[in-house]
C-alpha cells in the first residue's frame, strides 16, 4: 500500500504496509539511517523521532499513524534547540560509540522544547527512556544544561 | 478502567447540561455474569439494601483494583504496568498527566496497540488526588463520590463516566498478553448504576490501617520493576 | 555501494595489487615502497610492528592527510587516538586529517580491537611512521631548495626553512618525498612531550561531529544495491539443532523471499555460527515478522538441562573445596589455621550479557569465489578467517570492511554474525545483510562467565592481615575453543586474580573445575569484574573485621611502593601482553590513585544519615583506577549520589576521552552490578530484551561524578577497560558502610533483591 510521509519537510511515497513500523520504513525503504534500532519494543529510545513536534519511539509507530504528520530525524532536526543540543554534544564530546545518540539528542531537543533551563529532576525525567550502553549520562546532563545555557561553573 | 476520571472532567466542561440531580434508576435488563464479574441480577436476593449497595460495590472492587485500572491510578507519581510492577522506563505523570517534558505517554503509547505496547488518542495517567493504588475498597468508595478528589463529578457524570468512556473501555481490551479487567464495561456500568440506585453505600474500613505504599522516590536507582516479570509478558 | 561507503582503503601508487578504495577519489600521493615481497622497508618492524609511512598515510595535493585506522572505532575514540599519534609527529593542522579505516589485514598486525591495547601496543609505531613521513617532506623541501635538511622543519603542514623562513605546504612536497626512502629508526626524531600540540591534550574528536548530525555508518547501517535482509531463527540451546521446520505461514508474510536452514553447528564453538533457519526478505521488518510465523521443531542438544539456579550451587559446593594452587607466597593453610581470628566469605557475579546498543550486523555479497563483507567488528582478520573456514574459501579470498561499531565491550570481537550474512549470502545469490534483534543479542550472547569466589583472611591480635587466600571457579573462555575446558586458564587468573599485590606475608590462589553450557566470552574488562569485585569487597570485610577503616586498611594491604612479579609465586603471567619492564605491577601508583580518590572524595567526612561511602582500587590492562561511591539508602530505597574515580594510565593520548571512559566504564561496571544478570533455564537464556535485561538509564545514574586522571609520563596502559572493575566492590562497600548489609551476590537488585540486600551469602 501507498503512503504518503513527510519526513524532514520533504514528501515520500513509500510501499508499505501501514502497520510496519515507522522505523524500519526510515531505515530500510528510505535509507535514513540515523534513527536507530535498539530493541524494538519502546525501551531504548535510538529510534526515537518528532511527529508533529511530540517525541516518538519510531519501532512502535505504525507508518499509517503518521501519514500526513510531520516527520523529523535526527538527520532533518533544527533549529535554536536543535543548534544548542549539537553544539554542546559536541563541545563537551558527549558521544562515545555515539549509537544512542540520535535518539539522546532527539529527547534533548524535545525536552528544551518544553522545558528551556531544565533541573536535574526535569532531566531524568524527560531522558529516563533513552539507554546509553556507553554510560555517557555524566556528560549528557551537563551538555543539556549547557544547551540550556547553563553551563556548569 | 484506567485513566477515566479526567476525561468525565472534560465531559463536564463540554456537556454538563445533561448532567441530572435525579436518583438513579435501578438496572431494567441485567445483563449475565461474564469473565470473573457478576451480573447485578446476582445480587437481587440481598434484602438489606445497604448490604446490597455494599456487596455490588465490592463487585465493582474487582474491577477497580485491577492492575489495567490501578497501574495508572498509582500513588505515586509514577505508574505501574503489567501485574503492577513499576512502570519501565521511569516515566512519571507530570503536570497533566501526559508525562514529562521530553518523555510524553505517547512517546511510546500511540493511538492503538502496537503489538505489546498500549495505545489509546487519550492514554494518560490520572491526577494525583485520584490516587488508589494500594488502598482499600472503603477508601476507594468515598474517594470516587467526593467531588474534591474524583474531578470534580456528580454521581451520574460518574456512572456515565464508568459505563461509555473510550479510555475506561481499554481496561477490557489491552493488548493480548496482557489481562483485561474483569467482566465487561457494559456489565461494570450496570453493576455501578444499580450500587447508585442502592444508595452507593461502601463497604466498612477493614480493620487495621491499610497504608498505601510509600511514595516512589523519583530518582531511586532501584525501582522494582523488571521483576517478577514473565518472560512472555512484554512493556505495557 | 552503501550510501556512504565504510572507507575502507585508498589509493597509493606503487602498492602492489592494492586495489583503489570504494569510491575514493584520493590523489594518493604517497611513498613509494620497496618491493616488500623482496625486501620490507626500513621501518617494517619497529616497536609494535610496521611504521613504514605509506602503510598509514596518504598525503593529498591540497594537504589533507589520509591516515588509516586499522583499529575498530566503537566509542572509545580510536580514530581519533591513532590519528593523533600520527598526525602530531607528522605535524599537520588537525583539520586536515582525514580518517580512513583500514580492511582486516595482516599487514597491519594486531587489529583485534580489545584488551585494551590499541594505544598501548601503537603509541611508538604510529608516531614513528608520522616522523618519518615529516621527515621526508623535510628532506624533500631540503632538496628543492638546495639547503640542508637539518634546517628543514615540518610544521603544521608546511615545511619551513629555518635561515630564510622560506615555506613549501606539505601537498607541494608529497610526490617528490614519496619517492624517497623512509629514514631508518634510529634517525627518526620523535618529540619532547612537552612539544605535543594533540597528543596528551583533549582534542577533538573525529567521530563526534558526524554522529550529531545522525551520520556515520554502522554495521546495521550497511545498505547495497540489491541487497536483502535476514534474521536468524536460533537454537535457544548452544549446540542445539533444527529438527525440523515449517515455513508456509513464513512465506507468506509480505515481503519475505526465503527461508535457509544454516549448518548445525559442532563443538567447539568457537566464532562458529549458531545454526538455525534464516528468514530472508526485503526489508528487516518483513524478515522479523517472517521469522515469528516460522515454526521449528528444535533438538535441543547437550545443554539443555543448564540451570542458573541449580548450577549457582555446583558452583558454591565446588569453591568450598580445596582446589589447585595457583599461585603460593609462604605457607597459606597454616596461618590460617593458626589464625587470631579467621575470615571468610563467598562470592558470586552471575553471566552478563554485552548488550551494546547496536546488535550484531553484517553484510556480505559474493562475487564468484570471492566474498565481500562489511561488519561491524573489533577484530576483521578474525572475520576473515572465520568467514574463509565456515565458507571453506581461502582466507586471500574475503574482504572485510570495518563499520562504526555501536559499542563492542568484546562481543563484536566474536565473529559468528559476519559468517552468517557471508553463508546467507551465497546462498541467496544477492548481498544479503544480517541483523541481530535485542532478543538475538541477548539469547545468542557469549557472555560474561559465571563465578563463586571464596575469601579467606587471617588476621593477627592487632587486625593486621597475615594470610589470603583466594579460591576461584567459574567456565573458563577457553571452553568456547576447546570442548570440555573447565579449568580457570592463566589468561583467565592474570585478570585480576594471580595479580593481587597485597603486601600480606602469605598468600595462596586456588581454581577449581567447572564446565561452560553456554557460550562464555569476553566482557569489558573480563575476569577482574569478579576477581576485583571478590577480592576488593573482602578487603572491606578483613577492614570491618580489625575494626579498621577501610580505605586505610585498603592502603596497608597494598603496602608500600614496589613492583610486584606474580611469577616469582609460580604464577604464568603475560601482564596483558605488556612487559614488566615497561609496565610493572607498580603498587606506588595504586597506592596514589587511592589516595588522590579518598581525598577527592573527601573520605572521612561525616554522612547525612543512612549514607555511606565504599572504596575499591584495582590495576588492570596495566592502568590503575581507584573509585568511591557513595550511597544513599533511606526508606530502603538505595540512591547513589555521586561517585568519584581517579586513574592512572600513564600517558594518556587524549585527556578528554580518556575521561569520558573512566566516567562511562566505571557507570557500566555500577550499571552491571546494580541489574545485571543472564540466567539460563533448560539451557536456554531467559532475558530477551529490556527491561528484564535491564542496564542504568539517566535517571539511575549518579547526578555527581568526578573523574581525574593522573598526570604521568610512564608509557601508556589501557583506558576502555580499567574503570570498570572497581566500581562494583566500591558500590558494594559503600551499601555496607551505609546499611551493615553486606552484597556478596550480585546483582544487587535481581527478581529477589530483598533476600539479597539480606546478605544471604
Ligand atoms: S528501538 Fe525503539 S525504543 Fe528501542
Ligand atoms: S554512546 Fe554508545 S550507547 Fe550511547
Amino acid at each position: 500500500m501507498s503512503i504518503t510521509l513527510t519526513i524532514n519537510g520533504e514528501e515520500h511515497e513509500v510501499e508499505a504496509a501501514p502497520d510496519t513500523p515507522l522505523l524500519w520504513v526510515l531505515r530500510d525503504h528510505l535509507g535514513l539511517t540515523g534513527t536507530k534500532y535498539g530493541c524494538g519494543v519502546a525501551q531504548c529510545g535510538a529510534c526515537t523521532v518528532h511527529v508533529d513536534g511530540v517525541p516518538r519511539r519510531a519501532c512502535v509507530a505504525p507508518v499509517g499513524s503518521v501519514a500526513g504528520k510531520a516527520v523529523v530525524t535526527i538527520e532533518g532536526v533544527s533549529g535554536p534547540e536543535a543548534d544548542a543540543v549539537r553544539e554542546a554534544w559536541t563541545e563537551l564530546a558527549v558521544p562515545q560509540c555515539g549509537y544512542c545518540q540520535s535518539g539522546q539528542i532527539m529527547s534533548a531537543v524535545a525536552l528544551l522544547k518544553s522545558r528551556p533551563s531544565p533541573s536535574d529532576d526535569d532531566i531524568d525525567r524527560g531522558m529516563a527512556g533513552n539507554i546509553c550502553r556507553c554510560a555517557t549520562y555524566v556528560r549528557i546532563r551537563r551538555a543539556i544544561k549547557q544547551a540550556a545555557g547553563e553551563g556548569e561553573r | 478502567m484506567s485513566r477515566w476520571l479526567p476525561c468525565a472532567l472534560l465531559m463536564l466542561a463540554i456537556g454538563c447540561d445533561d448532567c441530572g440531580e435525579d436518583e438513579p434508576e435501578p438496572v431494567a435488563d441485567p445483563l449475565p455474569g461474564t469473565a470473573g464479574l457478576r451480573s447485578v441480577a446476582d445480587f437481587a436476593d440481598i434484602a438489606d439494601e445497604e448490604a446490597r449497595s455494599v456487596a455490588l460495590f465490592e463487585e465493582m472492587g474487582k474491577v477497580l483494583t485491577h492492575p489495567r485500572c490501578v497501574n495508572c491510578h498509582p500513588i505515586g507519581e509514577r505508574p505501574l504496568q503489567r501485574a503492577g510492577e513499576p512502570h519501565q522506563p521511569h516515566v512519571v505523570r507530570g503536570e497533566d498527566g501526559h508525562g514529562a517534558p521530553g518523555l510524553p505517554c505517547a512517546s511510546c503509547h500511540g493511538e492503538s496497540h502496537f503489538r505489546t505496547v498500549p495505545g489509546n488518542p487519550e492514554w494518560h495517567l490520572a491526577p494525583a488526588e485520584m490516587a488508589w493504588e494500594g488502598k482499600s475498597l472503603a477508601a476507594i468508595c468515598g474517594q470516587i463520590q467526593d467531588p474534591e478528589r474524583n474531578g470534580g463529578k456528580d454521581m451520574e457524570a460518574l456512572l456515565e463516566h464508568m459505563e461509555s468512556d473510550a479510555l475506561v473501555a481499554y481496561g477490557w481490551d489491552p493488548p493480548e498478553h496482557l489481562e483485561p479487567a474483569p467482566g465487561s464495561q457494559a456489565l461494570f456500568g450496570q453493576l455501578a448504576r444499580q450500587w447508585a440506585a442502592t444508595g452507593a453505600h461502601c463497604p466498612p474500613e477493614p480493620t487495621g490501617d491499610v497504608e498505601g505504599p510509600a511514595e516512589a522516590s523519583e530518582d531511586e536507582v532501584s525501582p522494582e520493576a523488571g521483576e517478577a516479570s514473565a518472560p512472555t509478558e512484554k512493556a505495557e | 555501494m552503501p550510501s556512504s561507503p565504510p572507507a575502507s582503503s585508498f589509493l597509493r601508487l606503487g602498492r602492489r595489487g592494492f586495489a583503489a578504495g570504494a569510491g575514493s577519489l584520493v590523489l594518493g600521493v604517497v611513498l613509494r615502497r620497496h618491493l616488500r615481497a623482496d625486501a620490507p622497508g626500513p621501518l617494517a618492524d619497529v616497536e609494535g610492528g610496521d611504521a613504514s609511512p605509506d602503510l598509514w598515510i596518504a598525503l593529498e595535493e591540497d594537504g589533507t592527510a589520509r591516515i588509516t585506522c586499522h583499529r575498530s572505532e566503537m566509542g572509545q575514540q580510536v580514530w581519533t587516538a591513532m590519528c593523533q599519534l600520527v598526525a602530531e609527529e607528522l605535524e599537520v593542522p588537525w583539520e586536515k586529517v582525514v580518517v580512513e579505516q583500514a580492511l582486516g589485514d595482516p599487514k597491519y598486525g594486531d587489529q583485534n580491537t580489545d584488551g585494551s591495547r590499541s594505544v598501548r601496543f601503537n603509541f611508538t609505531r604510529l608516531r614513528i611512521a608520522g616522523a618519518a613521513m615529516r621527515q621526508m617532506l623535510e628532506q624533500a623541501a631540503a632538496t628543492r631548495w638546495g639547503v640542508g635538511a637539518a634546517q628543514c622543519r615540518g610544521v603544521q603542514g608546511e615545511v619551513v626553512h629555518e635561515g630564510s623562513d622560506r615555506r613549501l605546504p606539505y601537498g607541494e612536497l608529497a610526490a617528490a618525498a614519496a619517492a624517497l626512502t623512509p629514514p631508518p629508526e634510529r634517525r627518526i626524531q620523535l618529540k619532547d612531550p612537552d612539544q605535543w600540540r594533540y597528543v596528551a591534550k583533549p582534542t577533538p574528536s573525529l567521530t563526534i561531529p558526524a554522529i550529531v548530525k545522525g551520520e556515520g555508518t554502522f554495521g546495521i547501517d550497511v545498505r547495497l544495491p540489491e541487497m536483502l535482509y535476514a534474521v536468524v531463527a536460533r537454537p535457544p540451546q548452544v549446540l542445539g539443532s533444527v529438527r525440523s521446520f515449517d515455513d508456509t505461514a513464513a512465506r507468506r508474510v509480505p515481503g519475505v523471499v526465503r527461508t535457509i536452514q544454516l549448518p548445525a553447528i559442532t563443538a567447539p564453538v568457537a566464532f562458529k555460527p549458531l545454526g538455525g533457519v534464516a528468514v530472508v526478505a526485503r526489508n528487516t521488518w518483513a524478515a522479523i515478522r517472517g521469522r515469528e510465523e516460522l515454526e521449528v521443531e528444535w533438538e535441543a542438544g547437550p545443554n539443555a538441562s543448564y540451570d542458573s539456579e541449580a548450577y549457582a550451587e555446583t558452583l558454591f559446593a565446588q569453591v568450598r573445596e580445596a582446589g589447585r594452587v595457583r599461585r603460593e607466597r609462604g605457607d597459606t593453610m597454616g596461618a590460617l589455621d593458626s589464625a587470631h581470628q579467621r575470615v571468610e566469605a563467598e562470592y558470586y557475579v552471575p553471566h552478563l550479557a554485552h548488550s551494546m546498543m547496536e546488535p550484531p550486523a553484517a553484510t556480505a555479497r559474493w562475487d564468484g569465489d570471492r566474498v565481500e563483507c562489511w561488519a561491524c567488528t573489533q577484530n576483521p582478520q578474525a572475520a576473515r578467517s572465520t568467514v574463509a573456514q565456515v565458507c571453506g574459501v581461502p582466507e586471500a579470498n574475503v574482504t572485510v570492511h570495518v563499520t562504526w561499531l555501536g559499542g563492542g565491550f568484546g562481543r563484536k570481537s566474536k565473529q559468528d554474525f559476519v559468517a552468517e550474512a557471508a553463508l546467507l549470502a551465497r546462498e541467496m545469490g544477492k548481498p544479503v545483510k544480517v541483523t541481530w534483534t535485542r532478543e538475538d543479542e541477548l539469547r545468542h550472547g557469549y557472555y560474561h562467565t559465571v563465578s563463586a569466589q571464596r575469601l579467606e583472611g587471617a588476621l593477627d591480635e592487632s587486625g593486621a592481615c597475615t594470610a589470603f587466600l583466594h579460591r576461584t571457579v567459574f567456565p573458563p573462555i577457553a571452553s568456547t575453543f576447546q570442548e570440555g575446558a573447565n579449568e580457570p586458564g592463566w589468561g583467565d587468573l592474570r585478570l585480576g586474580a594471580s595479580d593481587t599485590p597485597f603486601a600480606v606475608p602469605h598468600l595462596r590462589l586456588e581454581t577449581g573445575e567447572a564446565e561452560a553450557h553456554v557460550r562464555i566470552g569476553w566482557l569489558r574488562s573480563v575476569a577482574n569484574i569478579y576477581h576485583a569485585f571478590a577480592v576488593q569487597s573482602f578487603v572491606a570485610e578483613l577492614a570491618h573485621a580489625a575494626g579498621r577503616d577501610p580505605k586505610d586498611y585498603l592502603l596497608e594491604l597494598i603496602g608500600p611502593p614496589r613492583e610486584i612479579d606474580p611469577r616469582t609465586e609460580g604464577a604464568e603471567y603475560d601482564n596483558y601482553g605488556s612487559s614488566m619492564d615497561t609496565h610493572p605491577i607498580d603498587t606506588g601508583r595504586l597506592r596514589a590513585v587511592t589516595e588522590m580518590v579518598a581525598e577527592l572524595a573527601d573520605w572521612g567526612r561525616t554522612l547525612p544519615e543512612g549514607h555511606g561511602l565504599g572504596i575499591a582500587a584495582h590495576r588492570s590492562f596495566t592502568s590503575y583506577v581507584a573509585t568511591v561511591v557513595e550511597v544513599a539508602m533511606v526508606d530502603d530505597r538505595l540512591t547513589i549520589p555521586a561517585v568519584w574515580s581517579v586513574m592512572d594510565a600513564g600517558t594518556v593520548v587524549n585527556t578528554d576521552h580518556a575521561l569520558s571512559q573512566l566516567e562511562g566504564g566505571t557507570l557500566f561496571g555500577l550499571s552491571n552490578a546494580l541489574y545485571g544478570e543472564i540466567t539460563a533455564k533448560d539451557g536456554a537464556i531467559v532475558q530477551d530484551n529490556f527491561p528484564r535485561w535491564r542496564v542504568m538509564r539517566m535517571n539511575e545514574s549518579p547526578p555527581r561524578m568526578e573523574a581525574r586522571l593522573v598526570p604521568s609520563g610512564a608509557p601508556p596502559g589501557g583506558v576502555g577497560e580499567p574503570p570498570t572493575p572497581p566500581a562494583a566492590p566500591a558500590l558494594a562497600n559503600a551499601i555496607f558502610a551505609a546499611t551493615g548489609t553486606r552484597v556478596r551476590r550480585l546483582p544487587i537488585f535481581g527478581a529477589d533483591r530483598r533476600d539479597r540486600l539480606g546478605g544471604a551469602r
